[in-house]
């Protein structure tokens, strides 16, 4: 055979596998669209805030507190004005105790994410506007959320910038962020402690959908497994189970070893383990869902490596998901990833009890995919 | 030869297999007793797997219709499947497809005798017995597939096909990709495996040569069944009970072989080879001097002559032919 021949029939090869085609051709058209949405189209999230004035506390003989107004007015823009921002819940402090009480409060509210940040009033803020001083202005952010820090800093320009056109203002904001990180304590491994929440889950759910993904079709024997008692059913099922136990073995040695090497976790370490295994699962049913519907070893790695990668870039960590449309978000936030991540934050970081939503939608796509699977490889047609 | 029992073990009657309005067989109908093997020959696309695969539940019931019994359970019931599937065996063309190469034979045995609900240590002791009749030597038992050779992995891929001891065992092309002192070596085994064990045996193959062991042999062309019977009475039933007489030809060309066929007791006149005819005819020993004479005098020269009894394989050429001719036949009548 000649060059040209073998060249002819490597394409006639190509155009016989319609799937390769389609990955080859219909995933760069469709991640391309997606990536469109994200340029400057996407909704303005709104941020929400709850702020504690302590403006009430008089700080000088000579000034009233009756005279204490410019913290309504900036309570009142964060309320009504602010494009960006809605107010939760605002507190008014007159002296230690209710201050001490509003700050835990404020506390659960930003570590439940509930609100993004709470801002903090002092004491001398209107004198300091009255004064035309550059008054100051704190605000507590949630450090663990990497991704919301410089949007959360953009956006609060917006209510200081309004309230000084209000307030008629030169003098700008001083602004005091005491973050908020729930953070690792420094003798624990720093790197390893921030790294825990994003780097657990992916590895585990990239390494499980590995381990699954060829499982079936790389199986010879399985179509002649048929011409016995065997049912579909019973080899899903002892796929699903024996790669569980393998799963359950490899949660516990990372386990073990992010433990030995120095895991801070303010939360339930059996949350976390949990928490592990509920994400390798689910890992090993986007495999077998993969090997189910693959036609080919080929078809198996391509498809593994297109859903890992939308996975893991739409996971909320990579792309900044309010700068994604709605309806994209909505997808977005049926991956895995999407909730696999906040989970092992919550537990680590945060010391929260497993968060439900998070622990239901990861569980329904465990069962999505596993049901699909079972469903595809049933009316597959297997012959020996 | 086996004394077979009357007991039936595979009943076929009028299958027909459409898919997609292609009808892939046509009012095929046998049957099959209790300890025979049967080879089911046919080229490529005669229809051979399709039938197998109705017997072993692997085709829907709206893809076929007829009636078809396995082991006494028909096919067309969903419920019966299990059953039947616990009553046969079946060892695919390439064990690549019934073989985990990278278990060991016993390991193997344990994850096929496991699907037949069958105890572990009685698995070991039916696949011991098996590897045994097989000659599997014991120091691969325990060792990776993988590692085996040719001949013994397909021995191998025969014990797992029988290691629940199955009443019927079907075979796809058992000595196809085999060297030929190894295809006879093969047909032995399943011979062996036969006397001793009394399995049924259905031969799915396009090798000729595996008729020297069956009981029956069934000749499938698109579909249709041919022949079925014994491989003796099918060469029995060409003139003259298949007496063939070979001659060797000078310069044997189209010409002279239709003069010899134009002798009018002669049948069948097949080329063999280049130089080399076969020739079938009526009363083989009265006519055979009066062709030579007839062939003398149309300057057929002939340089030897030999006779033989017919080989299956030249039966099965001469039926293949025949339908061939009358296809043909049909076809030209249809366009006149």
């Amino acid at each position: 055979m000649s060059l040209g021949g073998l060249i002819t029939k490597e394409f006639g090869r190509i155009k016989s596998d319609k799937r390769t085609l389609i990955l080859l051709f219909l995933i760069p058209i469709i991640l391309i669209f997606i990536f469109g949405l994200t340029t400057g189209v996407g909704p303005t999230k709104f941020f929400t805030a709850a702020i504690i004035t302590m403006d009430d506390i008089p700080t000088y003989g000579d000034f009233p507190s009756n005279s204490s107004e410019y913290d309504d007015n900036f309570i009142s823009i964060m309320q009504n004005n602010s494009t960006t921002w809605t107010l939760h819940q605002y507190f008014n402090s007159t002296d230690e105790n209710e201050y001490i009480s509003a700050y835990i409060a404020c506390y659960n509210l930003l570590k439940n994410e509930i609100v993004d940040i709470f801002v903090v009033l002092p004491e001398n803020f209107s004198e300091s506007v009255a004064k035309k001083v550059n008054p100051i202005l704190f605000y507590y952010i949630d450090g663990s959320d990497l991704s919301a820090i410089s949007a959360v800093e953009v956006a609060i320009q917006e209510p200081i910038a309004l309230f000084r056109a209000e307030a008629d203002l030169l003098a700008n904001f001083s602004i005091m962020v005491p973050y908020l990180e729930f953070d690792v304590p420094f003798w624990e491994s720093q790197l390893l402690n921030y790294a825990v929440p994003l780097i657990l889950p992916i590895i585990i759910l990239g390494t499980t959908m590995n381990l699954t993904s060829l499982s079936i079709v790389s199986e010879g024997p399985l179509p002649r497994m048929l011409i016995t008692p065997t049912t579909k059913r019973d080899i899903i099922l002892s796929k699903l189970i024996a790669n569980s136990v393998i799963m359950f073995l490899q949660s516990t040695e990372i386990f073990i070893m992010t433990s030995f090497f120095g895991l801070y976790s303010l939360g339930s370490l059996f949350y976390f383990f949990l928490a592990l295994v509920m994400i390798g699962f689910c890992g090993i049913c986007i495999g077998l869902f993969i090997s189910a519907v693959s036609p080919t070893e080929q078809g198996a790695n391509q498809m593994y490596l297109i859903m890992f990668i939308v996975i893991v870039l739409f996971s909320g960590n990579f792309l900044p998901p309010e700068l994604i449309s709605p309806v994209m978000q909505y997808i977005i936030n049926v991956l895995p990833l999407s909730h696999a991540i906040p989970l092992i934050t919550d537990i680590t970081l945060k010391g929260l009890p497993p968060n439900l939503t998070h622990i239901a939608f990861l569980n329904l796509d465990s069962l999505i995919f596993i049901v699909l699977a079972y469903i595809i490889y049933k009316f597959k047609r297997l012959e020996v | 030869m086996v004394e077979s029992s009357t007991e039936i073990m595979v009943d076929v009657n009028n299958l027909n297999v459409i898919f997609d309005k292609n009808h892939i067989i046509h009012d095929v109908s046998f049957k099959v007793k209790k300890g025979e093997i049967i080879g089911l020959f046919g080229i490529s696309g005669a229809g051979k797997t399709t039938i197998i695969r109705v017997l072993t539940c692997q085709i829907e019931k709206k893809n076929w219709s007829g009636n078809v019994t396995v082991t006494n359970f028909s096919p067309d019931k969903k419920q019966n499947h299990p059953l039947i599937l616990h009553n046969i065996g079946y060892v695919p063309q390439l064990e690549l497809l019934n073989l985990y190469y990278e278990l060991s034979p016993l390991a193997n045995v344990e994850v096929f005798s496991s699907t037949y609900g069958l105890d572990t240590k009685e698995a070991k002791k039916i696949a011991q017995e098996l590897f045994k009749i097989l000659d599997i030597p014991s120091d691969t038992w325990n060792k990776r597939v993988k590692h085996m050779s040719g001949g013994e992995k397909k021995r191998l891929s025969m014990a797992i096909g029988l290691i629940h001891k199955p009443s019927v065992l079907f075979l796809d092309e058992p000595t196809t990709g085999v060297d030929a002192s190894k295809r006879y070596s093969i047909l032995s085994y399943l011979k062996k495996l036969n006397q001793k064990l009394d399995t049924t045996m259905f031969i799915i193959t396009h090798d000729l040569e595996a008729a020297l062991i069956c009981d029956k042999t069934a000749i499938l062309r698109e579909g249709r069944m041919l022949e079925f019977d014994s491989p003796q009475n099918l060469i029995n039933s060409l003139p003259s009970n298949g007496l063939v007489a070979r001659f060797e030809i000078n310069d044997l060309n189209e010409a002279k072989i239709t003069r010899i066929s134009e002798f009018s007791p002669v049948k069948k006149v097949l080329r063999v080879g280049n130089e080399v005819v076969e020739i079938l005819m009526e009363s083989f020993e009265e006519n055979l001097p009066k062709l030579i004479q007839y062939m003398i005098e149309r300057g057929v020269t002939v340089n030897s002559m030999s006779r033989d009894s017919a080989s299956f394989r030249r039966f099965f050429q001469i039926r293949i032919q025949e339908e061939e001719e009358r296809e043909k036949l049909k076809k030209n009548i249809g366009e006149a």
